[in-house]
């Protein structure tokens, strides 16, 4: 039955599907693409995937990509147990970010023919699980949470916008724009996360350390499988 | 190996010059992308006859204009012919002899023949005609991606309507197998050499990006699991269609297409068929809670409260094996 269930909405949501293709040009660089070769137009279904390294690509937006994920689902745990709290509307709005951000990588992930990580599922469950886990103990502990996954987050994000320079910045302008910005915004979340008072929550160093090794391990994980 | 190459060589007048090292399947697989780079097959460190750009000539001369060598060993012409490019061709002429001979070396060779080659060409090929196969579904997976682009281009324009998703997966699906109609004879001995275990890696990549391609230009933009159940549906559709087509003696195939439309169908129906079970399991689940609370409101001896619990739990749970009482009904009404 939990099989079903997982399925069905999925299924369901393939029945109904009836998206118009947009945008057509250059999957393989066989249509004439507009002076200057954008690469990402106005409509995000098609970008040119000719000339870009692929592997290095499609691992940078899988693993964002599950990275936006879980952190949509530990803000969702967190906002389970304390959004009727004093905490609750800046969980929220730190929430509702990170909806962007996984709004913008679901964009990406269509346009670049990425495929998702296989661990989804399980980032969905253990995403949720650890913000309310962390919320259980108390707002300072959801703020230690938010601390440890955003410094990782920004970490993270940091090694691929030197990956991207590296390789090519001018190919890849608009997908580093959108990293610098995201990490950007990371940045701020942990900022808000040590302003109210993550430091004093109970086994701060320990919980830091435990979480960010567990955001380690998700993303290695989720690059390759 | 390389000995018996050599006597055969020695044996028949040879106008080309074989690597010696037997080629990957996958080295088929590499397209060369960039014109310029080419592999000079005189200077493969591997090769025990010594060759002279001058031995190259006459293997060019079918084919093309004298390609221009601005000196011995390393320095080639853009006009050279890479090696991987020289095997596509070779494989892509064998393809006519394969319903006569099968996917083999005989097959090559032949094809090595019409490009006026030496037959010990095929000595660059494996001896299981792994590469003839593998080249030739790459070749179909290619074939169908341009076919679903241009139906793309023509839907964007305006000139064709929107296929519906169960239409669209049913032609993909039936015009990638009719690839298969010249060749059907010797599929079976094909599929059977592609599930080798050197052959798997290189025929589930083709296998999984050609299913990925045909959910691309169907519309699939989904960017979570069901990412993976769309395709592994349709894998299995496409697999056990091919099967079906193996043994189809039907004309043009008929048997097949209509195996296929059914199966889409039930793929399409799957998903009715979990929601049904996914709100009925619900309702069994709400009618156990129900009948606990009952029971224990009851006010009556325990044995008794045992088994009004274990009469109402089997009422709950036959609805499980009951099908939707309405649609029963209607259907028992109509016919």
């Amino acid at each position: 039955m939990g099989v079903a269930a997982a399925v069905a909405p999925a299924v369901r949501r393939w029945l109904g599907q009836r998206r118009p293709l947009r945008c057509g040009a250059g999957l393989r660089g066989r249509w004439p693409l507009p002076a200057g070769g954008v690469s990402l137009r106005r409509c995000s279904t098609r970008v040119t995937l000719e000339g870009i390294n692929k592997p290095v690509i499609d691992r940078i937006i899988r693993v964002d990509h599950a990275g936006e994920y879980g952190a949509n689902r530990i803000y969702a745990g967190q906002m389970a147990v304390l959004g009727r709290s004093s905490a609750g509307p800046i969980i929220q709005q730190m929430w509702n970010q990170e909806k962007d951000h996984l709004k913008k990588f679901n964009e990406l992930m269509v346009a670049y023919r990425v495929r998702p990580t296989v661990l989804l599922p399980f980032w969905n469950v253990a995403g949720f699980v650890l913000g309310a886990g962390t919320a259980l103990l108390g707002k300072k502990g959801a703020m230690a949470c938010t601390v440890a996954v955003e410094e990782s987050i920004s970490d993270h994000y940091n090694s691929q916008i030197r990956t991207l320079v590296e390789e090519d910045p001018e190919k890849y302008k608009e997908l580093l724009q959108m990293i610098k910005q995201f990490r950007d915004d990371e940045r701020e979340h942990h900022d808000i996360g040590l302003e109210h008072d993550a430091e004093a929550a109970p086994a701060y160093s320990v919980l830091k350390t435990a979480i960010q090794l567990g955001c380690k391990a998700a993303i290695f994980l989720s690059e390759r499988i | 190996r390389h000995l018996t190459l050599l006597v055969s060589l020695l044996v028949v007048r040879c106008q080309l010059s074989p690597p010696q090292r037997p080629l990957q399947a996958s080295a088929v697989l590499r397209r060369v992308s960039n014109e310029q780079k080419k592999e000079p097959l005189a200077s493969s460190s591997q090769q025990q006859f010594s060759s002279h750009p001058t031995d190259h000539q006459p293997e060019q001369e079918p084919q093309g204009p004298r390609p221009s060598y601005t000196g011995q060993g390393g320095q080639e012409s853009e006009d050279y012919e890479s090696e991987e490019q020289l095997q596509l061709r070779i494989l892509t002429a064998a393809l006519e002899f394969v319903p006569e001979h099968g996917w083999t070396v005989e097959a090559i060779a032949e094809g090595a023949k019409t490009l006026g080659l030496s037959v010990a060409a095929a000595g660059m090929f494996h001896s299981d005609g792994s590469e003839l196969i593998l080249h030739f579904v790459s070749q179909c997976n290619t074939k169908l991606s341009e076919l679903l682009e241009q139906e793309q281009k023509l839907v964007q324009l305006g000139e064709a309507e929107k296929k519906p998703t169960d239409q669209f997966l049913r032609d993909a699906v039936e015009a990638r197998l009719r690839m298969l109609i010249p060749y059907i004879e010797k599929w079976p001995q094909a599929l059977s050499i592609l599930l080798l275990p050197h052959n798997i890696p290189s025929s589930l990549n083709l296998l999984t990006s050609m299913i990925d391609d045909i959910w691309h230009y169907a519309g699939d933009q989904s960017t979570d699991f069901n990412w993976y159940t769309r395709r592994a549906v349709l894998t299995g559709i496409y697999n056990t269609t091919e099967l079906v087509m193996m043994q189809d003696s039907s004309p043009d195939f008929e048997d097949t297409w209509r195996f296929l439309e059914n199966r889409v169908a039930d793929a399409m129906n799957m998903g009715n068929t979990a929601n049904q079970v996914q709100s009925t399991g619900e309702a069994v689940v709400q009618g156990l809670m129900g009948a606990a609370v009952t029971v224990s409101n009851a006010e009556t001896s325990r044995a008794v409260r045992a088994e009004l619990f274990l009469f109402l739990s089997m009422q709950n749970a036959s609805m499980f094996f009951l099908p939707n009482l309405e649609d029963n009904m209607k259907k028992n009404c109509l016919s």
